[in-house]
């Protein structure tokens, strides 16, 4: 029997516009906190181009929180309408309310109706995790059970590295533990960032951002053959471009060559980073009995 | 701080929805004008200083949505803040916020008026909904504030009908389990602060609870933009101090334990009588610990167990041990830091600021730093001096010139107990540039001695080194003549250029090494040089070549008044 799948996420995703119509996939906002207001991270209530210029001047800086309960059950009552089985991928749960903010909404429904997953990775490494499972979803007329399964294998073979402008965003964000103990800022650096299965690692740190580049271009090397790819950037469309150019070679035919990161997560990593989120093939060739299913 | 005065009166009684609703616009006000300093709180779940802007963001929704209710209904006024709070929810804490008032709502939501005994059935509720808001409660944050606020009610709405006095009892029993917040969770215990939620809680009950005692918020004085220390985050919020904990065993007969709950309640806070006829325990919180102790003994009770505890005390014994351990950290920094990491570098420079980059300019500095440079050059036995200090068996060295070079690699080739390798730094940017990927490799992973030795290596030569220093005499080299006391400038040690003015030969220098080419200067002025005189140079470079990123820092170092690393 064919099911009807719908897939619901958080903004973080930054899946763009054509994507989400595309796949029908509804996305719930996160929200921006400044100058006494909330914002919805939608890409209406905010420009991109703006806030990320605006971001180091404003006071006292900027936080992000979670949707309420109530706007993610707006949303996922909306969708749950019209498909069998709803499939909500998140931001990781160590890292934001969301997880939470869903797991609370979705008590309105019945168990069997949905199916909550901790993405464990942001930005396009939640947003391809959706592509893909929707692409199984199709392939399949709807099988839950190969649709779980694809998704247990392919989050352990989804990564993002992100070069960073400061350290600073990222220690204010105070979502990660080791940027608390960072040394004093005697000399600047840049840093990079490796987030993998729910954890934003340190991933060294490089005085130039033409190092920096170099030092991207060989971690996504490493990952080679990828199945899906996506070059990341904060308000830094030409060190995108120049990233792009560095891989050129490494590209899977639907890569993205320009996304801009969201505000919600701008504002915890600051303007200016650059960054690719993949997912290597080998998530193919991993065998069932490897995710304990 | 709420007074102590109570308005008794029949007023007391009962709270009528219209009255509900001023009481929540003044939780919502003292909540908002106290938001920053419970986001100072914030350090749990994670660190990230907003509980105090997520709470208010939530409460004001909420209480958006209270104003628009006209009818004189304590219910509607209830079921319109939850609808409010889930609605306009934020974070962690909000949700558990947004929670509390659905429990709230459940509770009163046909009731018209507030009562005692509706205050208690709406507590057991919150408590309820709040802990059933997270998948894994826990304890020492706002549910433990609800659970005990949740108690006090329950304990004492039965024999206290007057709300204003429950709500006071209420808000006691929120601070004092806020207080003991550190104790049930150790990441708010290393930080010194009390739960960041759970004082945005008591801080909208303490709100509620002013027009009750005739006190106006605007009076209240409320430093928001002054960064609370650990010490003032600590300071009790009663003037009397933290006060006494006070336990003993009451033992007689016929005693009316009903009689002594009200008595010992009523002299002070987080009361626990338990027990019957012959045997009763008492526990309380008072500011005179001979209260307590008199009563029981004039009830023709004989006493047993009895413990004080001087909470002020302890209270300060905290804050001094933690000042004095602080002080201590600061002390144990030393010049020649033994390191404790698995492979340690030592690095060969002068000047104090020099010296210091080395050592704490990288999550994993150097262990040791030999005095040396130029004309100064560390001999075999200085290097086997170091490494012989240095807590480590895997060690790297930095000659960080050439002309000491030589006497590291033989320093390395003489020692059989630990492993040494020599990486060739030819200048002190060059060993900076190493010591970088130094600190990157033992952040991120398990690396060998060889691997280190190879990517610092290769971090040689991502920099370009520029020196400025002064001829000592006339020569003539690589076609340049040089006077005795000329500016002489070097690029990766070759003499390129030479000049009376100073600035005529840095821009030289920037020139000659294809500085257009680069991101970024780091400019470190030498002994002699004023910060000053450093940063005009700087602004003069900048105008002609403005697409380099720069930075200024004091090396102290002799005789070159300049080092200058192009990146």
């Amino acid at each position: 029997m064919t099911q009807r799948i719908g897939f619901i996420t958080d903004s973080t995703c930054d899946l763009p516009p054509e994507f989400i119509d595309k796949y029908g996939i509804t996305v719930v906002p996160a929200f921006i906190n400044y100058n006494n207001n909330s914002y919805a991270d939608d890409g209406v209530e905010l420009v991109r181009e703006k806030y990320y210029n605006d971001l180091p001047h404003l006071r006292p800086h900027p936080t992000t929180s979670a949707m309420s309960t109530g706007l993610a059950e707006e949303y996922i009552m909306r969708a749950a309408q019209d498909v069998d089985h709803l499939f909500v991928l998140t931001v990781p749960a160590t890292l934001s309310g969301i997880y939470n903010a869903m797991r609370l909404a979705l008590q309105r429904l019945p168990e069997d109706r949905y199916t909550l997953i901790d993405s464990g990775n942001l930005t396009f490494g939640l947003g391809w995790q959706l592509v893909i499972a929707w692409e199984i979803a199709q392939e399949t007329g709807g099988d839950i059970d190969a649709i779980r399964k694809a998704l247990k294998k392919i989050r352990v073979h989804t990564h993002v590295y992100c070069a960073l402008e400061t350290l600073e965003y990222l220690r204010r964000s105070g979502r990660v533990g080791w940027t608390a103990a960072n040394i004093g800022a005697l000399l600047q650096i840049k840093p990079m960032i490796h987030v993998y299965e729910s954890e934003v690692k340190n991933d060294g740190r490089v005085r130039t951002f033409r190092r920096a580049l170099d030092e991207l271009a060989e971690r996504v090397r490493k990952h080679a053959p990828l199945e899906k790819l996506a070059i990341l950037h904060a308000n830094n469309p030409s060190g995108a471009r120049t990233l792009a150019e560095m891989i050129k070679d490494l590209m899977p035919p639907d890569t993205l060559t320009s996304i801009f990161i969201t505000p919600a997560i701008g504002t915890n990593i600051g303007p200016g980073g650059v960054g690719a989120a993949l997912v290597e093939k080998a998530w193919r060739n991993e065998p069932d009995h490897a995710i304990g299913t | 701080m709420v007074a102590t005065k109570t308005y008794y009166s029949r007023d007391n009684l009962v709270v009528d929805g219209n009255r509900l609703k001023r009481l929540l616009g003044s939780g919502v006000l003292w909540l908002e004008k106290n938001k920053e300093k419970v986001n100072r709180l914030n350090v749990f779940p994670v660190p990230d200083g907003d509980t105090g802007t997520n709470m208010y963001l939530t409460m004001r929704h909420a209480f958006q949505r209270v104003t628009e209710i006209t009818e004189n209904h304590v219910g509607q006024v209830a079921v319109a803040l939850a609808e409010g709070a889930l609605m306009g929810s934020r974070g962690n804490s909000g949700v558990i916020l947004s929670q509390i008032w659905a429990g709230v709502a459940e509770a009163l939501k046909n009731e018209e008026t507030l009562t005692a005994d509706g205050l208690a059935e709406a507590c057991k509720l919150a408590n309820e909904k709040a802990y059933k808001a997270v998948q894994n409660p826990v304890e020492g944050t706002i549910l433990t504030v609800t659970r005990h606020m949740t108690q006090t009610v329950i304990d004492h709405h039965a024999q206290m009908y007057d709300l204003v006095a429950l709500l006071k009892k209420m808000v006691f029993a929120g601070r004092s389990a806020l207080r003991r917040t550190p104790d049930l969770l150790p990441r708010l215990k290393e930080a010194g602060v009390v739960d960041s939620g759970g004082q945005g809680l008591v801080l909208i009950f303490e709100g509620m609870l002013f027009p009750l005692v005739g006190k106006e918020i605007a009076e209240e004085v409320v430093s928001p933009n002054e960064e609370d220390s650990w010490e003032e985050a600590l300071e009790p919020d009663d003037e009397l101090g933290y006060g006494y904990d006070v336990q003993f065993l009451m033992r007689g007969s016929e005693m009316n334990i009903e009689q002594v709950r009200e008595d010992i309640n009523n002299m002070g806070w987080s009361t626990l009588v338990v027990g019957g006829s012959e045997l009763i325990k008492v526990h309380v919180h008072v500011h005179n610990p001979g209260e307590p102790l008199n009563y029981a003994i004039q009830l023709g009770a004989s006493l047993d167990d009895i413990v004080v505890e001087n909470m002020q005390a302890q209270y300060h014994q905290y804050v001094e041990n933690r000042k004095n351990r602080e002080e201590h950290d600061a002390d144990t920094t030393t010049f020649e830091d033994v390191s404790t990491s698995s492979i340690a570098v030592i690095a060969v420079g002068s000047g104090r600021g020099i010296a210091r980059v080395f050592r704490e300019g990288f999550d994993v500095g150097a262990a040791y730093v030999i005095l040396g440079g130029q004309t100064m050059n560390p001999s075999t036995g200085d290097f086997l001096d170091a490494i012989n200090k240095v807590n480590a068996d895997k060690i790297i060295l930095l000659p960080n010139n050439k002309n000491i070079l030589l006497a590291a690699q033989s320093a390395a080739s003489q020692m059989d107990e630990k492993q040494v390798r020599v990486v060739p730094s030819a200048t002190i940017p060059q060993g900076i540039s190493a010591m970088l990927e130094y600190a990157n490799l033992l952040t991120t992973g398990e690396p060998t001695i060889d691997e280190v030795a190879q990517a610092m290596t290769e971090a040689l030569d991502y920099v370009v080194t520029l020196e400025v220093t002064q001829a000592v005499r006339d020569t003539v080299t690589n076609g340049l003549s040089i006077r005795e006391g000329q500016w002489i400038g070097l690029i990766d040690d070759n003499l390129v250029t030479a000049s009376h003015r100073m600035l005529d030969l840095i821009r030289d220098l920037f020139r000659l090494a294809g500085a257009d080419g680069r991101e970024r200067a780091t400019i470190y002025y030498g002994e002699g040089v004023t910060e000053r005189e450093a940063k005009a140079v700087v602004e003069d470079i900048r105008a002609e070549y403005d697409g380099l990123q720069y930075e200024v820092i004091a090396g102290n170092q002799p005789l070159y008044p300049y080092l200058i690393a192009l990146e």
